[in-house]
């Protein structure tokens, strides 16, 4: 597997470098910026696309169908991708949590508790993005597969809607908000290994 | 040891079904699969690799069944797409540094040597290389890293007549060890018929014939005759026959031969195309 991620190394490097400069940029704006937390979750969003457009790349170069002649598992050419994704969210997670400790500490509001809080959202934020694409990806491939997310994406945002409307009030009354985040944080985790699991059910009944 | 055995291999698609083929080819063997464009010959390979699932039948690559542990297995063949699938901003040399990972037995040496033989540039990226270029590209890593197997799915399209005749001799020399065989698929049947030792002809998904090329060439011959000549020729010893207006085109087995009418040897190709428009 380690030429997997060799390969995709050398691709990041030539196709996703701009990424790197955007993500810095937000966490250096995330540092001025008073109150938007839109500075701090977009590097982590972007990074949850990069095993997606390595895909798009390798389909168009057709090294989707190359990779089933080399002495790859199924899972190996499925896990590369989601070990790509994680090594780049843990690197831009890591630099988010230097800058917010810094930036904290400096304000003087670092409270331990609500940095962990922060970091456990960012987690699920940065895992939650590509968990829901790359299942859809690796069974019908990179154009279907992101159609279809987006339709999985629109009926689980109007469902939250319609849930919060329904439940608001029960909610704020009964659940510890403090309770919620780390049991949300399990949940992301949860739902980014079952997206690897069965991103692996459907690339290997997949016929490439 | 056989390097390859299918037998009654199914797979069928909308518009295509691949229709029971059985072949057998031998270590130490070159066997060409020929067939028209859609005939089934990148299935076959396919099926062959487990990247299609076939439908029944059994395939089994150097005594193992393709089915178990066909990433090992893979070690020990090396492929040649008809479209090279390298990623396209890599250059030669980050495709050597990946397949030294992909590869136990990845031979840098060997990698570096063919790279210089076929006159690749190593810092090039893919992008930029022209079709022939891909192709030796896809050639070089197939030979570099102890394959037994080459599977070869047009390997020598795209390729100009010197390099082609260059590939072909170094696919022959691979076969001077008598543990290496090669299942190469080609529309320039010329260059199989250098090559091969076996033939298989594929039509519309079906095997038409697997042979010794030998067997073919001295069973069958040729007859070039006027039409008047061939309404004298005995009808029951014609294989395949080409009329036109201007002459007619026969072939028979050369055992059936009558006298008064000149045999000629036969090649590979006119004895494909007289079956597949018989198949027609």
């Amino acid at each position: 597997m380690k030429g997997l991620i060799l390969k995709d190394w050398y691709m990041m490097k030539k196709y996703c470098r701009y990424y790197f400069f955007v993500c810095i940029g937000f966490i250096l704006l995330s540092l001025i910026s008073s109150s938007n937390m839109f500075f701090v979750f977009y590097p982590c969003l972007l990074c949850g696309m990069i095993p997606v457009n390595l895909l798009g790349y390798d389909e168009r170069s057709r090294w989707t169908e190359y990779v089933g002649t080399l002495p790859y598992t199924k899972a190996q050419i499925v896990s590369a991708k989601y070990l790509i994704g994680l090594l780049t969210q843990v690197a831009v997670l890591i630099l988010i949590c230097i800058a917010q400790a810094v930036k904290m500490g400096i304000e003087g509001t670092f409270v331990f508790k609500e940095f962990l809080l922060l970091m456990m959202l960012l987690l699920i934020m940065a895992s939650v993005s590509s968990s829901l694409t790359l299942p859809f990806i690796f069974k019908y491939g990179v154009e279907k597969g992101r159609g279809a997310y987006y339709v999985m994406i629109g009926v689980v945002c109007a469902g939250s809607l319609i849930a919060t409307t329904i439940f608001k009030e029960s909610i704020q009354n009964e659940i510890q908000l403090n309770a919620v985040w780390p049991i949300a944080c399990l949940v992301g985790i949860g739902i980014y290994v079952l997206s690897w699991y069965l991103s692996i059910v459907f690339y290997k009944k997949r016929e490439q | 040891m056989n390097a390859l055995e299918l037998k009654n291999v199914c797979k069928s698609f909308s518009g295509f079904c691949l229709d029971n083929i059985s072949l057998t080819l031998q270590s130490g063997c070159i066997m060409g699969l020929i067939g028209e464009n859609g005939a089934g010959k990148s299935t076959t390979i396919k099926l062959i690799l487990d990247m299609l699932h076939k439908d029944s039948g059994t395939i089994t690559i150097l005594g193992k069944n393709n089915e178990k542990d066909i990433s090992l297995t893979k070690e020990d063949i090396g492929v040649v797409m008809d479209e090279v699938g390298m990623p396209e901003c890599l250059t030669a040399k980050q495709i050597g540094n990946v397949m030294k990972h992909t590869f136990r037995n990845w031979n840098e040496t060997e990698y570096a040597r063919l790279l210089q033989k076929l006159s690749l540039p190593d810092n090039k990226q893919f992008k930029n290389f022209s079709r022939g270029m891909k192709m030796k590209l896809g050639i070089t890593v197939a030979m570099s890293h102890g394959a037994k197997l080459l599977l070869l799915d047009e390997p020598t399209s795209g390729l100009d007549p010197v390099v082609r005749d260059e590939v072909v001799d170094m696919f022959y020399d691979f076969t001077r060890d008598e543990n290496h065989s090669i299942l190469i698929s080609s529309h320039i049947v010329s260059d199989l018929e250098k090559l091969c030792d076996y033939v298989a002809f594929l039509h519309k998904g079906k095997l038409l014939l697997c042979e010794e090329k030998d067997v073919l060439l001295s069973e069958y011959g040729i007859i070039h005759c006027t039409v008047e000549q061939l309404s004298e020729l005995d009808r029951n010893i014609v294989k395949y026959k080409k009329e036109t207006p201007y002459g007619a085109e026969v072939i028979v087995s050369r055992k059936d031969a009558q006298d008064g009418f000149k045999l000629s040897p036969i090649s590979i190709e006119e004895l494909f195309v007289f079956m597949v428009k018989e198949a027609k």
